[in-house]
C-alpha cells in the first residue's frame, strides 16, 4: 500500500537532524569545558593529569554546568511545544504563560521558610525546591487559565498569562523587600542562572527530563488531534479533560524543574518548537522529541555566551535569552505582519 | 451492524442551546440506518446545533439522544466514538499530512499509540480512495486548497466506518462536479454500507437527492420524511418563510432561483 507506508517512513525524525544536533551538543560542551572566569590549559598532556584546582573547575563545576543547562533547556523546549499544542497558540511557552513566574515564587517562598540560600544545597533540598516550584507553576497555570476563563479564547490566554507573570513577579519581589540577605542570594535566581548548577541539579534535571518526556510522547497523538478542532478532538474518542490535565501537569513539572535550578529563563520554550516548524514537517511525537533537543542547545549556547563576553564576569543566563529571545519574538511578529 | 430501517439515531424531547439561548426546543427524530438524510434550513436555525447536539459534543438541556438503541450518554467513549463519526464544518488547515489525518479517523480503534493494524491502514486507505485524497497523502493539509482539505476531512470522517454518520456542511469549499462525488459518495455509504448518513447541505438541489430531509424553521422542525414527504407538504416555503420554487426535471426535483 503506498501512501501510509511512505508516511510511517516519513513519521520517523530524520537521523541526521537528531545526530547534528547531538553533535552539536558535545561541541557546546567541549567548548564550555575551555571558557570561563579561570583560564585552565588546554594541551592534551595537562588533559591527561590535571592539577587539583582545574580538575575542580573542569568536572565539578563547568562539565554539570553546561550539562545542567542543556537538560533545563530541554525541558523548557519541550515545555512551550507542550503549551502551544495544547493551547493550539504558536507564541504559549512557560515564560509567557506566567507558569515560570509562578514557579519562581515558589523557590523564593520556601528558601526563606528554609532560610536557606542556593550555595551548597544538596541533592534532597533541591528536590524540596522542585516541589515548591511545582506548586508555583501548577498555581499560576490555574490563574492564567481561569483569568482567560477556560482555554476557549486563546487570544485573551497570552494577555492573561503576561498579567499573571507580572503580579507573580511583584508578590516575589514584595517577599524578597522583607528580607535583604535573601534578596541578594535571589538576585541572580530571578534573573536566570546557569551559576548554581551541580551534578545533584543534573541528575534531578535530568530524571524530571524522561519524567517528562515519555508521557508526553505516549499523549503526543492527542495534540495531533486537537489541531483539528476541540469537537473533532471529541468525536474521535479523545477525552479532552484528561489530556488538558496531563499535559498541564507534564507543563508544569518541566517547568518547575527547569526554574528550580536555572531560575526564570524565558523565550527557550517559545524559540525551539519555532526553530523545529520551520526546519521540518512536524506532527506533535516528532515536535515533542525536537524540541528539546533544540531547546538544550539553544540554553547550552546561551550558557556560553553569558561567560564569554564579557569575562572574568558571568552575565545572567537569563539575560541573554531575554535579548536573543526578544529580538526572535519581534521578527517573527514583524514577518507575521508583512505576510499578511 | 444495523439492519436497514432499523433506527439508528433518535432523540426524544431535546432541547439544546448556548449560554442564554435554547436553540432546539423538545426535539423528536428518528434516523434510520442505511439511508441518506439532508439536514435543510435557513441560516442561524439551529442545524449545526442539532448535528452537534445528536453528536453528543453539545450536551443536551433536556430529553435524550439515543444511538442503536442506547442513551449515547450511556455509551463508553471509545465505543462511541467507533460508531459515531463527525465531521465539522469548516476544514482547518494543520501541518499533519493528510495521511496522518485520515489516521486519527482510526483513534477509537488504535488508541494513544497508534499502533495500527492491517484493518486500520485499510480502512485509511479505503477512505482515502473513496474522496480521491490518496494521491496527496504525503502532503500537508495546510498546503492544500480549501476544497482539497474538505475532501481530505471527509476521508477522515469515513475511515472510522462507523454505524452514524454526521457532517456538518461536508460539501462547502467544493466546486460542483465535487459536490456531486461527495452526494454519490454519502448516499453509497447510505446503500452499501448500511449506514445512517445525515448532513447539513446549504445547496437545496443537493439536499433534495437525499433519501429522507429533516426541514428545520426558526420555530423548531418543519417536517421530517422523505423528500416526497417534503415537496408535497411544501416544507421548504414554511422554513424559508418565503416561496421556494422546487421544479421536477426528468422526475429530479431542482430548485429554481425566483430572479426575473
Amino acid at each position: 500500500m503506498k501512501a501510509p507506508a511512505q508516511s510511517a517512513a516519513a513519521r520517523a525524525l530524520p537521523v541526521a537532524w537528531v545526530g547534528g544536533l547531538l553533535g552539536l551538543t558535545v561541541a557546546l560542551a567541549l567548548a564550555s569545558l575551555l571558557v570561563g572566569s579561570t583560564d585552565v590549559p588546554t594541551s592534551l598532556r595537562w588533559l591527561l593529569s590535571p592539577d587539583a584546582q582545574s580538575d575542580t573547575v573542569l568536572w565539578q563545576i563547568r562539565l554539570p554546568r553546561t550539562l545542567g543547562a542543556w537538560c533545563a533547556g530541554a525541558l523548557l523546549g519541550l515545555g512551550g511545544a507542550i503549551a502551544q499544542g495544547l493551547f493550539r497558540n504558536p507564541l504559549a511557552e512557560p515564560y509567557l504563560l506566567g507558569t515560570a513566574s509562578g514557579a519562581a515564587l515558589g523557590v523564593t517562598l520556601c528558601l526563606l521558610a528554609a532560610d536557606s540560600s542556593f550555595m551548597g544545597i544538596a541533592f534532597w533540598g533541591k528536590l524540596g525546591l522542585t516541589s515548591s516550584a511545582f506548586v508555583g507553576a501548577c498555581g499560576a497555570m490555574a490563574l492564567t487559565l481561569s483569568l482567560s476563563r477556560g482555554v476557549l479564547q486563546t487570544a485573551n490566554l497570552l494577555l492573561a498569562g503576561v498579567v499573571v507573570s507580572f503580579l507573580l513577579s511583584a508578590v516575589t519581589g514584595l517577599v524578597l523587600l522583607s528580607s535583604p540577605n535573601a534578596w541578594r542570594a535571589l538576585q541572580g535566581f530571578l534573573l536566570g542562572t546557569t551559576g548554581f548548577l551541580g551534578w545533584s541539579s543534573v541528575l534531578l534535571l535530568a530524571t524530571a527530563l524522561t519524567a517528562c518526556l515519555i508521557p508526553a510522547v505516549l499523549l503526543s497523538r492527542g495534540l495531533d488531534a486537537l489541531t483539528l478542532g476541540e469537537d473533532t478532538a471529541q468525536s474521535l474518542g479523545l477525552s479532552l479533560p484528561t489530556l488538558r490535565i496531563a499535559m498541564l501537569g507534564i507543563l508544569s513539572l518541566a517547568t518547575a524543574a527547569a526554574v528550580g535550578q536555572v531560575g526564570v529563563v524565558g523565550f527557550i520554550g517559545l524559540i525551539a518548537p519555532h526553530l523545529v516548524r520551520q526546519a521540518l514537517h512536524v506532527n506533535h511525537r516528532r515536535l515533542l522529541i525536537a524540541a528539546p533537543l533544540v531547546g538544550g542547545v539553544l540554553l547550552q549556547a546561551a550558557d556560553l555566551v553569558s561567560r564569554a563576553v564579557w569575562r572574568p564576569i558571568d552575565l545572567p543566563v537569563g539575560s541573554v535569552t531575554a535579548c536573543l529571545g526578544g529580538a526572535y519574538l519581534v521578527a517573527l511578529l514583524w514577518r507575521r505582519a508583512r505576510d499578511v | 451492524m444495523s439492519e436497514p430501517g432499523d433506527i439508528a439515531l433518535g432523540c426524544h424531547g431535546l432541547s439544546a442551546g448556548y449560554g442564554a439561548r435554547t436553540v432546539l426546543q423538545r426535539i423528536d427524530l428518528a434516523i434510520p440506518a442505511g439511508t441518506w438524510t439532508a439536514v435543510i434550513g435557513p441560516n442561524g436555525c439551529g442545524k449545526s446545533t442539532l448535528l452537534r447536539a445528536l453528536a453528543g459534543l453539545l450536551p443536551a438541556r433536556a430529553g435524550e439522544v439515543r444511538l442503536l438503541g442506547r442513551r449515547l450518554t450511556d455509551w463508553p467513549r471509545r465505543d462511541r466514538a467507533r460508531r459515531l463519526s463527525w465531521l465539522a464544518q469548516g476544514a482547518p488547515a494543520t501541518e499533519l499530512t493528510a495521511g496522518e489525518c485520515v489516521a486519527l479517523g482510526r483513534f477509537a480503534h488504535t488508541g494513544w499509540l497508534s499502533s495500527r493494524a492491517a484493518a486500520d491502514e485499510a480502512a485509511v486507505e479505503r477512505a482515502m480512495r473513496a474522496t480521491g485524497a490518496l494521491d496527496w497523502a504525503n502532503r500537508r493539509l495546510s498546503t492544500l486548497s480549501g476544497g482539497e482539505r474538505q475532501r481530505v476531512h471527509i476521508a477522515r470522517a469515513l475511515a472510522v466506518e462507523a454505524d452514524v454518520l454526521l457532517l456538518d456542511e461536508p460539501t462547502a469549499h467544493l466546486d460542483p462536479p465535487h459536490q456531486e462525488d461527495v452526494a454519490r459518495l454519502l448516499r453509497a455509504q447510505a446503500r452499501e454500507r448500511e449506514v445512517a448518513v445525515v448532513s447539513a447541505i446549504h445547496d437545496l438541489s443537493l439536499a433534495l437527492a437525499a433519501d429522507r430531509v429533516i426541514v428545520l424553521g426558526s420555530e423548531g422542525v418543519i417536517g421530517q420524511g422523505t423528500v416526497q414527504d417534503a415537496l408535497a407538504g411544501d416544507w421548504l416555503s414554511r422554513a424559508f418563510s418565503t416561496r421556494v420554487d422546487i421544479v421536477s426535471s426528468d422526475g429530479v426535483p431542482l430548485w429554481r432561483p425566483r430572479i426575473g
